[in-house]
């Protein structure tokens, strides 16, 4: 007998999973299904079948221009926010300090706090010293963000690799900057690119800390957010919703797969 | 890079070669700690600074009063309304936790061999664009969305009546929060759950328990700390939402956060009295988290 699940119980919950399951992606399906309708707005029945609405926003330069501002902020706010992570993670795993707990506390509360809070924040520190709402005034905030993300996926990652690879290049005469170069890096890759992204989509999707610091040049979801309150750019920014939230499902799956398998390869490589 | 190496402690493992110092305790922690001092405290001690009025943007004289913090204390609105945001972030996550814990039961404890497809499955959703989500229920549940005019078109409802409750309400912004952070309760719960001893529960059934009595005396318990992290999951970040509320909530659904927005946006901008709401949210956000430190353990978030 099966302590934990009876056949019938396993056999209920398969499908309360299948339910939610689709509860989760029908709206999602059914963004994709207006996206392909001819109907200017997204009302039953359909009215057949059209690729006007991915045409008109590929023309449409407010959107790409969003598209780009948003992928600018997040390449270097996530390039920023995994340097800043590496660097605290090697403190947190590869050094005895004190004060190590509330170091580590400090790095992850971003993680909780409200980004309403963090926002007026923001704003006010750039109101204060005199500098003007930009590109780099997001990508600060972002950063802010993003590092406790970063921290959480590098952390386990360089727990799991033995302290000792770092003791062999130390006594073989490498400096601690070159054993970290050619020891430590290399074996946390995996996980570098997959903080990275995390990041990046972190950022990409931002709206609420970018709502207040954010300058002339739009951000992705600003753009969304303003576009919602016009029903008549509803289709178009249905495509282009389409679009993204495939892209970034494909990048999800992408890194997550990528990870497992880099780690699977390197785990076989790690002396124990 | 070459700073003395005063981080390394008397505790680390002796060194047989005196080592050029790189990358040294300071110079690891040094820019991650100075940019969160820089914008993330200092940002924070502004607001608190201009809650007690020690600093102001406006031009004059400035001295420490406690006025707005006891205006907001004495304020029926504000306070009414932080309460309002806490039943409804409540409900929101005691239905997602309730609803996140048998999916999370089945993917640890059914046997299934593909569990982690699954838990990939359930959890892509939460990984995709926030406003992207809100924008479908948005194109469902409007007078003329998806729902709407689905029972125009069959005829279970006439179009001069749609049901118009459905967007802009209390409804929608708690269904909207639901389903935006259902995927992600579960992992918690999941990652509990997965490491339960199973030995307890063939121990609990050689002793005769049946499977509702090993379900609330040992698997239950024990996965006790999943769910409460599960639940404060939901419930820090929704307290303190006005996105959401902002794009679906109307007025009834207007939320403490969409207040904070507010005063200090451009209608009738109130910094102080805006500054002393973010402080309190802040404020009870900080103990919630101190309070349940424990069951908010990152590794037990991060380990897959």
């Amino acid at each position: 007998m099966d302590v934990a699940l009876s056949k019938n119980g396993a056999r209920l919950l398969r499908v309360f999973f299948t339910l939610v399951v689709v509860f989760l992606y029908a709206p999602i399906a059914i963004l994709l299904i207006f996206s392909f309708n001819k109907s200017a707005v997204p009302t039953f029945p359909l009215s057949g079948f059209t690729l006007h609405w991915y045409r008109e926003f590929l023309g449409n330069s407010e959107i790409k221009a969003a598209l780009e501002t948003s992928a600018i902020i997040a390449a270097v706010s996530s390039a920023g926010a995994v340097v800043l992570g590496v660097l605290a993670s090697m403190a947190l795993t590869r050094r005895f300090f004190r004060g190590k707990a509330a170091v580590s506390a400090l790095l992850l509360s971003p993680l909780v706090i409200p980004y309403v809070v963090f926002g007026i924040s923001l704003l006010l520190l750039f109101h204060t010293l005199g500098v003007p709402r930009s590109l780099l005034t997001v990508v600060i905030g972002h950063i802010v963000i993003s590092l406790p993300y970063t921290i959480l996926v590098l952390v386990p990652r360089l727990d799991q690799i033995d302290v000792s690879l770092d003791e062999a290049a130390f006594d073989l005469g490498a400096s601690r900057l070159r054993t970290f170069r050619s020891i430590t890096l290399p074996l946390i890759l995996p996980a570098v690119v997959s903080a990275f992204l995390i990041a990046f989509t972190t950022s990409f999707d931002e709206y609420a800390v970018a709502s207040f610091v954010v300058g002339t040049r739009v951000t992705f979801p600003i753009y969304l957010y303003s576009a919602l309150r016009f029903p008549s750019q509803l289709p178009q920014v249905i495509a282009v919703a389409v679009v993204v939230l495939i892209l970034s499902l494909a990048v999800v799956v992408a890194a997550e797969v990528g990870r497992r398998i880099a780690e699977r390869r390197f785990a076989s490589l790690e002396i124990d | 890079m070459a700073i003395a190496d005063a981080g390394s402690s008397p505790g680390h493992i002796p060194r047989r070669r005196r080592l050029r110092v790189d990358l040294t305790t300071p110079t690891l922690l040094g820019l991650p700690l100075a940019w969160l001092a820089v914008f993330f405290l200092v940002p924070i001690g502004i607001v608190a600074a201009y809650s007690f009025d020690v600093y102001s943007l406006d031009p004059g004289p400035h001295s420490f009063t406690l006025t707005a913090w006891r205006d907001f204390l004495h304020s029926s609105v504000y306070l009414r309304l932080f309460w309002k945001s806490v039943r409804m972030s409540l409900t929101v996550s005691a239905i997602v936790v309730v609803l996140a814990y048998p999916l999370a039961y089945y993917l640890a404890l059914s046997g299934t061999k593909r569990k982690y497809i699954l838990l990939l499955l359930l959890i892509a959703p939460f990984l995709t664009s926030y406003l992207l989500r809100v924008l479908a229920w948005k194109v469902i549940l409007g007078n003329q969305g998806v729902v709407n005019t689905f029972l125009f078109w069959t005829g279970l409802r006439s179009p001069d009546h749609p049901l118009s409750q459905l967007l802009y309400s209390r409804f929608a912004v708690m269904l909207v929060l639901g389903y935006i952070w259902l995927p992600f309760v579960a992992l918690p719960i999941f990652v509990s759950l997965e490491s339960l001893d199973r030995r307890l529960l063939e121990a609990a059934s050689d002793l005769g328990a049946s499977r509702l009595q090993a379900f609330r005396r040992v698997t239950l318990p024990l996965s006790l700390p999943g769910v409460v992290a599960a639940f404060l999951f939901v419930f820090i970040p929704t307290l303190g939402e006005f996105v959401t509320p902002s794009l679906v909530g109307g007025a009834n659904g207007y939320m403490y956060g969409n207040q904070i927005v507010d005063l200090f946006g451009t209608g009738f901008p109130d910094w102080e009295t805006g500054s002393v709401l973010a402080i309190f949210l802040l404020g009870v956000v900080a103990v919630l988290t101190v309070v349940f430190a424990r069951f908010l353990q990152p590794r037990q978030v991060a380990a897959d």
